[in-house]
């Protein structure tokens, strides 16, 4: 155990991780705006889309929450090409990462959908209120209200699921950690700072969503 | 593309691959299994300690919260990383299967515990009140009085977590353990066919994970009935 710490080496590489860090946070708010847009029309499947469309959207939401992220990108990047899909590292990430997302987003957003109450709906038309008021002062603010808590975890879980894109050699913060170690041997220091570096991301977005929640949608945050 | 997987069919199911593959499919279990277990038997302690007051366990509370912070906030394959250079770089010659091992029960201990800590959080804060106004000790009043209320609540997210954790073990393929993902990775190398070879992965990741995800959904609504009807 005699190992002296040199941070001086590595605190030289902090504009390069936290150029880094920036495509972590663009793969993660890609990943996650395409899963919302995925997990919308998953929802809406799943609770108004017939019997056809409702058992291919938990088809699918049951084989990629059961299945491990990593693999799936394996078989994007990996497998695709021999179907005859060539996509970039940074595509395959992408695509598997927004799938994976999309699953997810899926399962929450049909809770959302299941948890507007008839009673309320029937309350609304009793106030006289159109289809689309009912939409704009009803359904809205109450789904809204309900699904921002999960919907900030989810976040947080797509940001830190970024760093497997550095397996495929997407240059993102992980990547970024890994070359600077084999440039400078520094494992502890490098990592620690990564570490550092990922624990105040995630804590500036659950501090940021709880703040913004509590006060645009007066939503009970317990948001990790 | 169809006939060449068909052509590749027999010799990918051969008796060595299948060894091979058991062998895999046996150190992603050990290792979901031993984070599971280490995980629940080190992460109640520490919901428990995070309940308690005043100053004493102070410092035990801010380190508790600490560790879980901290591994909760860094993706597990960084963790991984780290203890696998940090165990280099000290000196300590672990082996990659051991490095997994390790980080699969600090994370799930982190995980567990917040669960736990939740559940526990669930209990009306009457009930403890009630329960030291009749003179119960703290240890009684968490046997009697809190557990058999809160392990309704605590149960189901922590299969959740199980099938999770499963998953997430994958990622120690990246510093070299010998598990499923590794396994894919190394008959893709000899050169089978990519959508053959992780295909069979992930149905087998499926075929561990879809069992325990039912049970957990399984759970969640039997427990959930019996809370409503008691209210």
């Amino acid at each position: 155990m005699n190992y002296t710490l040199h941070y001086g080496q590595v605190i030289g590489y902090l504009p390069d991780l936290l150029i880094g860090a920036a495509i972590s946070l663009e793969i993660a708010f890609l990943a996650f705006s395409g899963g919302m847009v995925i997990g919308l029309v998953g929802a809406l499947a799943r609770t108004h889309g017939g019997r056809f469309l409702s058992a291919m959207a938990k088809a699918y939401v049951i084989f990629f929450t059961n299945t491990p992220q990593l693999a799936q990108i394996y078989f994007i990047f990996f497998g695709l090409p021999d179907l005859g899909i060539l996509l970039s590292p940074f595509q395959a990430v992408l695509l598997g990462m927004t799938l994976n997302a999309g699953a997810y987003l899926t399962e929450i957003q049909r809770a959302g959908l299941a948890s507007v109450r008839r009673s309320e709906l029937e309350a609304a038309q009793t106030l006289g209120m159109s289809r689309l008021q009912q939409v704009r002062y009803v359904i809205l603010p109450h789904i809204i209200r309900m699904l921002f808590p999960p919907l900030s975890n989810q976040y947080i879980m797509v940001t830190l699921g970024t760093s497997m894109a550095s397996v495929f050699g997407v240059e993102e913060l992980t990547g970024r950690a890994l070359n600077v170690n084999s440039t400078t041997f520094r494992s502890i220091e490098i990592f620690s700072l990564t570490a550092a570096i990922y624990v105040g991301m995630t804590l500036l977005a659950s501090l940021s969503l709880t703040v913004a929640g509590h006060h645009l949608f007066r939503a009970r945050m317990k948001t990790t | 593309m169809l006939d060449r997987i068909l052509s590749e069919l027999p010799r990918f199911f051969g008796p060595y691959n299948l060894i091979f593959l058991g062998e895999a499919l046996l150190s992603t279990l050990a290792l979901s299994a031993a984070g599971c277990l280490v995980g629940c038997l080190v992460g109640f302690p520490i919901a428990l300690l995070r309940r308690t007051r005043g100053w004493a366990t102070l410092p035990l509370r801010a380190i508790a919260t600490g560790f879980v912070e901290l591994f909760r906030r860094v993706p597990f394959l960084v963790t991984l990383l780290t203890i696998f250079f940090v165990s280099q770089a000290v000196g300590l010659s672990l082996s990659t299967f051991s490095v997994g091992l390790v980080s699969v029960c600090l994370i799930a201990s982190a995980f567990i515990s917040e669960i736990v800590r939740g559940g526990l959080a669930s209990v009306h804060a009457n009930q403890t009140d009630a329960a030291r106004v009749l003179n119960l000790s703290s240890r009684q009043t968490l046997v009697h009085v809190v557990l058999p209320q809160a392990w309704k609540v605590i149960i189901p997210p922590i299969f959740g977590f199980f099938v999770l954790f499963i998953k997430d073990t994958a990622l120690a393929s990246q510093v070299g353990v010998l598990e499923l993902t590794y396994a894919s990775k190394v008959l893709n190398s000899r050169g089978f066919s990519a959508v053959l070879v992780f295909g069979t992965i992930l149905l087998l990741y499926f075929a561990l994970s879809y069992p325990l995800s039912r049970l957990g959904a399984l759970l969640e609504i039997r427990l959930a009935v019996r809370r409503s009807q008691r209210d």
